[in-house]
C-alpha cells in the first residue's frame, strides 16, 4: 500500500490498514507463541531454575504463584519448570511424526501419482486400508508392536499420517503432471526424474507445506494422547501429556490439569494458525 | 436406480471387501513382524504367574510355534468365517471380550456422534443468523479451537467443573445418565469441529451462488433463503463427512472411556495393548476397519439416491464441495 493510496481515501483505507493489521497480528502472536516453544525445548534451563525431577515434599501441592507460576505437584515439584523441561520431547517427537508423514507418504504419493497404473493402484490400496483403520487406533497398535516409549509413540503417529500425505502429493503431482510446462519440459527432452525433480516435485510441495505445519500440531495432540495413556516415556519425564495424565489423579488441584493443558492448547492453536495464515498467503 | 448406478455399487462393494480383507492383514503384520514379542514379554513374565506347562498350551493353542504365513492363514480365514480366535490373557473367545463391552461404546459413540451433529449445527447455520462483525467471527472461530484441545482434556474439565464443582454427576458411576452425557460431550466437541467447518465452507459457497443473489433480489428474507435454499444443498454434503469421522468417533472412544472410566471397547484396548494380548488387539482394530468402510459404503451407496446433481454417468462425476478432496478417501472409485 503506497502513500498516494492512504491519503487519496482515508476512511477505506483506514479499515483496510486495521484488517491488514489485524490478521497478521494473530499470526505474529502465534509466531511468538511458537518462538517461545522453540525456546523452552532448546534451553529450558534459561527460562527456570527449578529441578523438574526433584522437589521439595515440603512444597507439595501449592497453588500458582509469583514463585511458582503453574503451582507445584505432588512431590513439591515446581509444574512451570516440569512443562518447560517436557517441552523438548513433546515438540521433538511431533516433529519426528511429521518427518515420518511427510517424507513416507511424500514418496507414496508422488510415485502413485507419477507413473500410475499398476503403482497408482497399488498405492492406493495401501492408503485405503491406513485410511480405513482408525488413526489413533493404528498408531496405539503401532507403538504397541514397537514399544512403550516417546520416540516409538512419535513414530507411531507418523505412521497414521502417511495416508493423508499420500494422499495430497498424489493429487498434487496429478495435477501437476498434467500443466503445460511439464509437457514442455517432456518434449524438450526432459527425463522422468529431471521433471519429477525439477518441476513435479517443487510445485507439489507448495501445498503441502501447509498441511505439515497443521500436521505439527495434530501430532502434538496424538503425541499427548498416547502419552496420556501411559505409550510414552515413563515419569520422571515430563511429556505434555503425561503431566495432563498425572495432574488428573488431583483434580482437587485443578492447575496440575490446567497448566499443561493450555500450553498444549495455545502450542496447537498457534501452530493450526499459522498453517491457516500459510494456505492463505500461498 | 439407473444401470450406471448399480455399477457403481458394484464396484463400491468389491473394493471395501478388498480394503477390509487388506486391513485385516495390515494389522496382523504389524503386530506380529515388528519387534515386539508376546511370549517372551507376556508369557515369560513372572509377574503373570504361568507355569511352564500353561505356557506351552497357549502357545500350542495360539499355534505361536508355527510360522508367521501359517499363523497368518489360519488367522485370516477363521477371520473370514467369523471366528476372531481366543483371548491369549483370558483364553476365552474373542468375540465373547467384546460383545460384552460393545454395547457401552456403541452408547458412547453414538451419543458423541449426536452431541457433534447438534453442535455442528448450531455453529454452522448460527453464523447465517449473526452479524458479520461480532458473534460470526466468534462462531467461525470455534472449530479451530475445538480442534486444538486434546479431548481428554476436555473430559478432565468437564469432570472438575461438572463432577467435582457442580456434583451434577458422580465420577464413580460411569454409566448414569449425566456421566455418559458429559462423555459424550467431550468425545463430540472435536468432531463438531469438522462437520462444522465443511458446513461453513458450504454455506459460503452456495450463499454466494447467482440462485442465492437472485432470491435475495427478489426480496427473501435470511430466514427463509436459508430454509428453503441454503439448507438443503450445504447439508447434503457432509453425509459423506460424518461418515470419515466414524474412524475418529472409535479412536476417540478409547481415550475418552479412559477419562470417564467407561468399561468400553477403549478399556479392552488397553488392557490388551498392557498385557500384548495380541488376538483381542488384531479383532479390535479389524471390527473398527469394517465398521469405517461399512459406513462409508453406506455413505457413498445413498449419497448419489440424496442429491440428484451427483452424476454417475460416464467418467465424470461432480460433487458438491466438501471441505478439500483429501476428504474423500473413497469417492475416487467411480473414475477407474
Amino acid at each position: 500500500m503506497t502513500l498516494a493510496s492512504i491519503s487519496s481515501n482515508p476512511r477505506a483505507t483506514l479499515i483496510g490498514r486495521l484488517t491488514g493489521l489485524r490478521v497478521p497480528l494473530v499470526v505474529i502472536l502465534s509466531f511468538l507463541v511458537v518462538a517461545l516453544v522453540i525456546a523452552w525445548s532448546l534451553a529450558p534451563g534459561l527460562f527456570t531454575g527449578y529441578d523438574p525431577v526433584n522437589g521439595t515434599p515440603a512444597q507439595k501441592l501449592l497453588g500458582p504463584s509469583a514463585a511458582h507460576w503453574f503451582g507445584t505437584d505432588h512431590l513439591g515439584r515446581d509444574l512451570y519448570a516440569r512443562v518447560v523441561h517436557g517441552t523438548a520431547s513433546s515438540v521433538a517427537s511431533a516433529l519426528i511424526a511429521v518427518v515420518i508423514g511427510v517424507v513416507a507418504g511424500g514418496i507414496i504419493g508422488l510415485l502413485a501419482g507419477f507413473f500410475g497404473g499398476w503403482v497408482d493402484t497399488a498405492f492406493a490400496r495401501l492408503v485405503d486400508v491406513l485410511l480405513a483403520i482408525p488413526k489413533f487406533l493404528l498408531a496405539v497398535i503401532v507403538v504397541t508392536a514397537i514399544g512403550f516409549d516417546t520416540t516409538n509413540a512419535a513414530i507411531a503417529t507418523g505412521v497414521s499420517a502417511v495416508a493423508l500425505f499420500a494422499r495430497v502429493m498424489r493429487s498434487e503431482v496429478i495435477k501437476t503432471r498434467q500443466a503445460t510446462f511439464v509437457e514442455s519440459s517432456f518434449l524438450l527432452g526432459g527425463s522422468r526424474w529431471h521433471i519429477l525433480w525439477r518441476h513435479v516435485l517443487p510445485n507439489a510441495s507448495r501445498s503441502v507445506l501447509p498441511l505439515a505445519v497443521l500436521q505439527f500440531g495434530d501430532s502434538i495432540l496424538v503425541i499427548a494422547s498416547l502419552a496420556f495413556l501411559g505409550y510414552g516415556d515413563p515419569p520422571p519425564a515430563s511429556d505434555w501429556g503425561l503431566l495432563i495424565s498425572i495432574g488428573k489423579d488431583y483434580l482437587k488441584w485443578p492447575w496440575l490439569v490446567y497448566a499443561p493443558a493450555l500450553v498444549t492448547i495455545a502450542t496447537v492453536l498457534s501452530v493450526n494458525r499459522i498453517s491457516r495464515w500459510l494456505r492463505k498467503t500461498d | 436406480m439407473s444401470k450406471a448406478y448399480f455399477n457403481y455399487a458394484g464396484k463400491r462393494l468389491l473394493q471395501a471387501i478388498v480394503v477390509i480383507l487388506l486391513s485385516y492383514v495390515f494389522t496382523f503384520v504389524v503386530v506380529s513382524i515388528l519387534p515386539g514379542d508376546p511370549i517372551t514379554n507376556v508369557l515369560n513374565n513372572p509377574q503373570n504367574g504361568f507355569t511352564p506347562d500353561e505356557i506351552k498350551e497357549i502357545i500350542a493353542a495360539q499355534g505361536l510355534d508355527k510360522p508367521i504365513p501359517v499363523q497368518l492363514w489360519n488367522a485370516f480365514s477363521g477371520f473370514v468365517t467369523g471366528d476372531l480366535g481366543l483371548s491369549m490373557r483370558t483364553n476365552r473367545p474373542v468375540a465373547t471380550l467384546i460383545a460384552e463391552v460393545l454395547p457401552s461404546t456403541l452408547v458412547l459413540a453414538s451419543a458423541g456422534l449426536a452431541v457433534s451433529l447438534v453442535l455442528a449445527a448450531i455453529i454452522a447455520y448460527g453464523t447465517q443468523f449473526l452479524p458479520r462483525r461480532f458473534g460470526q467471527g466468534l462462531l467461525r472461530g470455534f472449530p479451530s479451537l475445538f480442534l486444538s484441545v486434546p479431548n481428554f482434556v476436555i473430559g478432565l474439565v468437564l469432570i472438575h467443573l461438572f463432577g467435582f464443582q457442580l456434583g451434577v454427576f458422580r465420577v464413580i458411576e460411569p454409566d448414569s445418565f449425566w456421566a455418559t452425557l458429559f462423555a459424550a460431550i467431550a468425545l463430540g466437541i472435536p468432531i463438531s469441529a469438522q462437520i462444522a467447518e465443511v458446513l461453513i465452507a458450504n454455506l459460503d459457497h452456495e450463499s454466494g451462488q447467482d440462485y442465492a443473489a437472485v432470491a435475495r433480489g427478489r426480496g427473501l428474507g435470511q430466514m427463509r433463503l436459508f430454509v428453503m435454499h441454503l439448507l438443503k444443498p450445504s447439508s447434503l454434503p457432509v453425509i459423506t463427512v460424518v461418515a470419515l469421522t466414524i474412524g475418529e468417533l472409535l479412536g476417540g472412544s478409547l481415550i475418552t472411556e479412559t477419562v470417564f472410566g467407561r468399561n468400553g471397547l477403549g478399556n479392552l484396548v488397553q488392557r490388551s495393548v498392557s498385557t500384548q494380548d495380541l488376538p483381542v488387539l488384531q479383532a479390535v482394530v479389524s471390527l473398527a476397519a469394517v465398521v469405517f468402510v461399512v459406513v462409508n459404503l453406506i455413505a457413498d451407496l445413498t449419497y448419489p439416491l440424496l442429491d440428484p446433481r451427483v452424476k454417475l454417468l460416464g467418467t465424470q462425476q461432480r460433487r458438491p464441495t466438501t471441505a478439500d478432496d483429501s476428504s474423500l478417501p473413497i469417492s475416487k472409485a467411480v473414475t477407474p
